[in-house]
């Protein structure tokens, strides 16, 4: 009976929480959305060649689309080596900020003790300083007589040289994992700090060792938090195109974030970069499902 | 002499550039369309664009329009849609006047002298290539009062109805300019731009960092193919600049070349270039080559007289070197000023304008780009006696007679521009 009598106030209280959100979604993702679907199937004006939305389903033209899928594979795929080089770059990029963060995060965590509050201030200070500022400081010290070959060669001692900002694909990679292992550092920092002390104590107590501990207890307590730390930095990466021009420059690392850039800044191949941000969107759904089902066994096991 | 060019064919079928219209009412349709849509902040605009477009979107067919060149003069329409302003008006106090332009392209002291005389606000957006700034232009919605276009993209801008024809009472000081440029072939009477500077496009070195002599080569841009320089130089990002220097390698003096086996053979190089020498694609050489980033590049003449000023502090200045051909035939450019239809304050855009053209102010603007304005008082021969070019870089001075034979990059036939660009999207998607 009691349940019966809350049943309308909630019915209409949830939904109502969830309006902001859903609103949100509405005007910042389905409709900017559904603008990329009317340009990529959409026509260009003859003059400038400028993008003309074509905003009824009905009468969308799929060749920009079936254009972009063309170029993707076979003799004429000039597109497939930069999006093979962006899963390449990203992956080992996104496992080493993990190798890089993990251990920062689970120190913090566990052994920090009174330092804590510190150093998790000077892992957040990083954001204090813009993405593209960081990015320029590499470009200077990775300059021909930067300070990397200054130091490399000990004053000359050797003569060490390596042009590192001539699209070396190291170089791309050293500046993805240095742009985005902050971003890594703080979710796994919280994942671990949640651990209860106990569950370790306890596992302990029980005759583990401290590396039993961790692979049967830590590891796996973590694991959520890992997959969510991965997905927040391996997405953004995927997209990113500036890291890429300012530490390289050269085509020979061109990842699919640059060919969005170069599609949307030329005459008629806009509706092109509305195509490579559906296969983005499409590449990063499969993590994004993986990882709502590891948050569901998650909870399973919370329960 | 030639024929106009006009292009009646349709697109190659399965064109990735979308349908294009070839009939007239639909075409101002489409115009309207573009216009309204993109600029209109209405979803009613938007709506009503849509509906002008969906037509279209089944008829594939070509458009004309119209190409000037040199042996094709072209005196444009004045745009009924947008007049020409009033003469005798002064720009309203504490307004603000939009730029567009190149980053570091305008010395910042000639704006601030201008806000100073005129009480006018300055606001500089600026972009990185000519296709980005088309592209955003084209959206109307930026009220940019002056844009600083290459000649090539005037045709299109005119004929988009983006421009707003000058009133030539607030320009006298065009008298200061170099006399071919107040007829010129691509604006007859220039009845809408005026030009800004002239350049030319060579390759820049470091002897400091290159040990041979490039421009002593038989084919100085052979030196862009050379593995020994593999990613240690840099090319153009900027397609017509980096493809008519691939043209000219073999001899091809049509940089607009509308021959397939030129497009194709110009495509291969292009790509063996990349594959040979991993060039960075850039247009920043003035401040990469001056901090040690590489050595050597395809490079514009201003660039590489700014070039000095941006070298590190315990490096000689001496170590620069340009090369263009001493005859002029490559490729020799000019880059104008032109009032947007689409600004809030054209008045101070002419005064501005004619602003840029005094002599002293535009001798100013040239000591701080190191981009030559075509001024009577600048004369050619003695740039480096006056010091404004230092002596190594003396061929980066433009000869005003660079232009009787020199290579002009013209607007291209639609089908033609979209070739080179898929080529140009090829080449920078790597291999």
């Amino acid at each position: 009976m009691a349940d019966r009598a809350k049943a309308p106030a909630t019915r209409w209280l949830w939904p109502l929480l969830a309006l902001p959100g859903t609103a949100w979604m509405a005007v910042f993702f389905v409709a900017p959305m559904y603008v990329v679907f009317a340009i990529l199937f959409g026509a260009v004006d003859p003059i400038l060649r400028q993008p003309i939305p074509v905003w009824n389903p009905f009468s969308w033209d799929v060749s920009q689309f079936g254009f972009v899928l063309e170029h993707i594979t076979g003799a004429d795929g000039f597109f497939g080596p930069a999006l093979m080089r962006t899963v390449g770059y990203v992956a080992v990029a996104s496992v080493l900020c993990l190798l890089i963060a993990y251990p920062v995060a689970y120190y913090t965590a566990r052994f920090a003790g009174r330092w804590r509050g510190l150093l998790l201030a000077a892992l957040i200070a990083p954001f204090w300083i813009s993405y593209m500022m960081r990015m320029l400081a590499w470009v200077n010290l990775l300059q021909t007589d930067g300070l990397v070959n200054r130091t490399l060669s000990v004053g000359g001692l050797f003569d060490v040289h390596p042009s590192w900002l001539s699209g070396r694909p190291s170089t791309v990679v050293l500046g993805l994992v240095y742009g985005y292992v902050p971003y890594m550092i703080l979710p796994l920092f919280a994942g671990l700090d949640r651990i209860p002390a106990a569950t370790l104590e306890a596992a302990r107590d029980l005759g583990a060792s401290r590396f039993e501990t961790f692979r049967r207890v830590t590891w796996p307590l973590s694991r959520q938090a890992v997959v969510v730390s991965v997905l927040v930095t391996t997405l953004p990466m995927l997209g990113d195109y500036f890291t890429n021009d300012l530490l390289s420059g050269s085509p020979e690392t061109s990842m699919v974030g640059n060919l969005i850039n170069n599609s949307v800044l030329t005459p008629g191949q806009t509706g092109q970069a509305g195509a490579f941000v559906v296969l983005i969107l499409l590449v990063s759904i499969v993590p994004m499902v993986i990882y709502v089902r590891a948050g569901r066994s998650g909870a399973d096991v919370k329960s | 002499m030639s024929p106009q060019r006009r292009r009646t064919s349709r697109p190659p079928a399965g064109s990735p550039y979308g349908p294009l219209s070839d009939d007239l009412s639909r075409r101002s349709l489409l115009k309207a369309a573009l216009l309204a849509g993109v600029s209109g902040p209405s979803l009613a605009a938007l709506l009503s664009a849509c509906g002008g477009s969906e037509g279209a979107n089944g008829s594939a067919t070509g458009s004309s329009e119209t190409l000037a060149s040199p042996d094709n003069p072209v005196k444009w329409p004045i745009s009924s849609k947008n007049p020409p302003i009033e003469s005798g008006l002064k720009p309203k106090p504490g307004s603000t006047l939009r730029i567009y332009n190149y980053a570091d392209y305008m010395a910042p002291g000639v704006m601030k002298d201008f806000e100073e005389e005129f009480d006018v606000k300055i606001r500089l957006s600026t972009f990185n290539d000519a296709d980005e700034a088309l592209t955003k232009v084209a959206s109307g919605d930026l009220k940019f009062d002056i844009f600083l276009p290459s000649y090539e993209s005037v045709g299109r801008l005119v004929q988009a109805d983006l421009l707003r024809p000058l009133n030539q009472d607030y320009i006298p000081n065009v008298k200061n300019l170099w006399p071919e440029f107040l007829n010129p072939w691509y604006d007859q009477g220039w009845q809408y731009s005026v030009p800004y500077t002239v350049y030319s496009t060579g390759i820049g070195w470091r002897t400091d960092m290159v040990s041979e002599d490039v421009g002593a080569r038989e084919n100085p841009y052979d030196v862009f193919w050379d593995p020994q320089y593999k990613g240690k130089l840099a090319i153009l990002d900027d397609l017509r600049s980096a493809m008519g220097m691939v043209l000219l390698r073999n001899g091809i003096q049509d940089v607009n070349t509308t021959n397939s086996d030129d497009i194709a053979m110009m495509r291969d190089q292009l790509l063996e270039l990349r594959d040979k020498t991993q060039p960075r694609v850039t247009i920043a050489m003035y401040n990469d080559m001056p901090s040690g980033q590489y050595g050597l590049c395809q490079m514009w003449s201003g660039d590489a007289v700014n070039a000095p000023y941006y070298l590190e502090k315990d490096v000689s200045p001496d170590v620069l070197r340009y090369w263009f051909p001493s005859d002029g035939r490559g490729l020799v450019d000019n880059d104008l000023m032109v009032v947007m239809a689409q600004g809030e304050n054209p008045v101070a855009a002419h005064h501005y304008i004619n602003y840029l053209l005094d002599a002293k102010v535009s001798a100013k603007n040239f000591g701080w780009t190191g981009y030559q304005p075509p001024q009577k008082a600048l004369k050619p021969g003695s740039l480096v006696k006056d010091g404004y070019v230092p002596d190594n870089l003396s061929s980066a001075v433009v000869q005003q007679q660079y232009f009787d034979n020199s290579v002009r990059l013209l607007q291209l036939p639609v089908a033609t521009d979209n070739q080179y660009h898929q080529i140009w999207q090829e080449f920078k998607a790597g291999g």
